[in-house]
């Protein structure tokens, strides 16, 4: 049952997405100007700083990702769905959960063709690839819950757009710290044991998010 | 036999109670009509009665069993409701809005015949896999009223179902209504609309947060 709703709900918002053609779009367009922007802001004696990648590509996620959760429940809004969702489901789970899968989608496909773009600009290599895109898998992941929440919890707020980083990026430091870190050490090629505390951190931190996040939102949003 | 009840139902906001020891009983096969005043209470009665809000004090039942012993799924399919808005995807076709709605209530649902719920409530082929954010105010009225219908309820509540509709399609509504009603459906409308005054089996008034005792029609 819940896989059912989630699935009829994330088709509903991809279709929603593809023909609005706003969300995922703008979320490239702000990430581009980001790495554009702190590109020339890095520039040192007219050469990039490659060792600011895990910086930048971290970042500029982030902020790309907070466009994409202002937006996640926009079409609801507009037409005046939310409340007739939330009472027509068993529960508030498959809401939450499609609009998390629909943030880490955007977010995932803006981190493919963003990668790229980060190492030319700032004309790097992945030292190991699979290990840093592991990280931003995780970090995406939790990013993708948390904003889901957050967004649903604020989705009748006043300056919500004002209050969402407020409330979503301290939640989301350690994440962020931690991928980071890890992004670092795998650049550097660090030696695993070097690497596992790091990883640990994002995943035991998805965990918690992914089993406390849907308990959370049913407990604020149900009458 | 009473289907939806509320007894000595309170409901407040930011500590003002806008529902006053609300009581009423809504009986199968009828069509109870609320009228009062702006403000009065009438989306906040409608809200507490669909279990969207719950009740600060008293209790609302469905067939004798309290809201909040009721599965939510089991809820949403036997209470549908319309507001002003008539809640919609405005990117989705009306087409794809009322299967969307009709497929989260029932697994089983059959999403062919929805078709013809859209022609039920008089809108042309033409327009059922049009998006409906080029839809006129009461073309989307009709759309929502059609999402009720394919919900399978016997419980309806609406609130200003004609907001927005020509003499045609309050005459259409009318019918809808009454043909609801003539099998089986409770329906309580909240409305400011003369024309649909008639529909009453009974009136209740809303003043102040206060039921008026109910006046036959």
């Amino acid at each position: 049952m819940l896989l059912r709703l989630t699935w009829l709900l994330l088709r509903k918002d991809l279709r929603v997405a593809a023909r609005s053609r706003e969300v995922f779009g703008f979320m490239l367009l702000f990430s581009l100007l980001c790495v554009v922007v702190f590109a020339f802001g890095f520039l040192r004696e007219g050469e990039a700083a490659a060792e600011q990648v895990p910086g930048v590509l971290w970042v500029t996620l982030l902020f790309s990702g907070t466009v994409g959760v202002l937006r996640l429940f926009a079409a609801e809004e507009e037409g005046g769905t939310l409340q007739l969702v939330q009472r027509t489901l068993a529960g508030l789970h498959p809401l939450l959960l499609s609009k998390a899968l629909l943030q880490l989608l955007f977010s995932g496909v803006t981190m493919l063709l963003l990668l790229p773009v980060v190492l030319v600009f700032f004309d790097a290599a992945l030292t190991r690839p699979s290990l840093t895109l592991a990280a931003l898998a995780l970090g995406l992941v939790g990013q993708a819950m948390l904003g889901a929440l957050v967004g649903a919890l604020l989705v009748h707020v006043r300056l919500r757009e004002v209050l969402l980083p407020l409330v979503l990026y301290p939640l989301l430091a350690p994440l962020l710290i931690a991928g980071v870190r890890l992004t670092v050490l795998a650049q550097a090629d660090a030696p695993p044991e070097a690497l596992q505390g790091w990883l640990l951190l994002m995943a035991g931190y998805d965990a918690l998010l992914i089993a406390v996040a849907p308990w959370l939102h049913a407990r604020v949003v149900e009458p | 036999m009473t289907r939806l009840a509320a007894a000595g139902v309170g409901w407040a906001i930011d500590g003002r109670f806008v529902l006053v020891d609300v009581d009423l009983a809504l009986a199968p096969a009828s069509i109870t009509v609320l009228t009062g005043e702006n403000g009065a209470g009438k989306s906040s009665l409608l809200d507490v009665l669909a279990g969207v809000r719950k009740p600060a004090r008293g209790v609302v039942t469905l067939d004798g069993v309290a809201l909040g012993d009721i599965d939510a799924a089991h809820l949403a399919r036997r209470i549908a409701r319309l507001d002003h808005a008539p809640g919609l995807y405005l990117e989705l076709s009306a087409l794809e809005n009322v299967q969307l709605f009709r497929a989260l209530l029932h697994a089983d649902a059959l999403l062919s015949d929805v078709t013809a719920w859209l022609t039920e409530v008089g809108l042309a082929a033409r327009d059922h896999n049009r998006p409906v954010r080029g839809f006129s105010r009461g073309m989307l009225q009709r759309t929502g009223l059609a999402r009720v219908l394919a919900s399978g309820a016997d419980v309806w509540l609406l609130d200003e179902p004609s907001t927005g509709l020509d003499r045609a399609g309050v005459e259409l509504l009318t019918r809808v209504l009454q043909t609801a009603r003539d099998r089986g459906a409770t329906i309580l409308l909240a409305t400011h609309d003369p024309a649909l005054l008639p529909l009453a089996d009974r009136r209740l008034h809303l003043h102040l947060g206060h039921v008026v005792p109910p006046v036959e029609a």
